[in-house]
């Protein structure tokens, strides 16, 4: 198990060292908002606000409702790309 | 030895998919995240609700789709057929070309000045020809743009009669000046040359 994690934060290091992790961030992104993705999560926190009231309304609140329609609310395609482009840095630089 | 490998690099496999799909999960995260703490900094600055207004203002300004209107609910094509007078010359012009019009009437536009000495001298030259119709020549002018090459044929019809007619005569005046100029050169500085007979020193 240990090997395991050991290859993990091996994998993970080098990710972040290639600058590969900042490109996928961005890459992401790009394709959420070109998909609508923030458009809809931004609607779905109007909701959450007027819920909790405007001044009461903690990043805690938000976290826990937007993080969990966000995931369901990404797009196959935009999911497929995105591991795609993983598995290949995998195949890449593991082992 | 070989079913080994195999197996160790099925795991593998496996593993590698449960690590890339955690990847992702990590970045879908993050996007989450960075979307809330955007939210929230909106809110507790004030502007999160700012491009909000109220039904009627939408209904308001909403997009036109009628035929014949614009998107603001103008209609475009309203000056198409109007005529106007122009003060300066009492003819009838078309609203569109109107202004152009009144550029070259009133001689205020940049070409106006250009336009209006070509004229003179292509009807003094007329004058001595023939007699020729120059009253719709206006209109033609005033298109500057469009009807370039019917421009440019008579621009260069003109330029080309006079610069055949100046062209003739350079090598004839060159020529003599060349040769007037020498035989000055050649009387200051060396009048022996001119001379007929031999020199004797």
């Amino acid at each position: 198990m240990s090997k395991d994690s050991k290859m993990r934060a091996t994998i993970n290091q080098k990710l972040t060292e290639m600058g590969e992790r900042e490109r996928l961030k961005e890459l992401l992104r790009a394709k959420l908002t070109e998909c609508g993705w923030r458009d809809q999560l931004k609607a779905h926190c109007k909701d959450v606000i007027k819920e909790k009231g405007l001044e009461h309304v903690t990043v805690e609140d938000l976290v826990v409702e937007i993080t969990p329609k966000g995931r369901v609310l990404v797009p196959d395609s935009v999911k497929k790309e995105l591991l795609q482009r993983i598995r290949a840095f995998l195949a890449q630089h593991a082992t | 030895m070989k079913m080994e490998d195999m197996s160790l690099s099925g795991l593998d496999n496996t593993k590698l998919e449960a690590l890339a799909q955690d990847i992702y999960s990590d970045l879908v995260e993050d996007a989450c995240l960075g979307l809330c703490f955007e939210v929230h900094r909106a809110v507790k600055q004030g502007y999160f609700f700012l491009d909000d207004t109220d039904q009627e203002s939408m209904k308001d300004f909403e997009i036109v789709d009628q035929p014949g209107v614009d998107i603001f609910g103008q209609v475009y094509n309203q000056w198409k057929n109007k005529e106007c007078v122009c003060p300066n010359c009492n003819r009838s012009i078309a609203a569109s070309r109107f202004a152009p019009h009144l550029e070259k009437c009133l001689g205020m536009g940049r070409n106006s000045s250009r336009i209006a000495n070509r004229r003179i001298a292509s009807s003094n030259n007329m004058n001595n020809k023939s007699e020729s119709d120059q009253e719709d020549n206006d209109d033609v002018n005033d298109n500057d743009w469009s009807y370039g090459s019917e421009k440019k044929a008579k621009k260069r019809k003109s330029d080309k009669v006079f610069l055949h007619s100046l062209k003739q005569h350079i090598p004839l005046v060159s020529f003599i000046a060349v040769r007037y100029l020498f035989m000055f050169c050649m009387l200051c500085f060396c009048p022996h040359v001119i001379a007929r007979g031999p020199i004797d020193f």
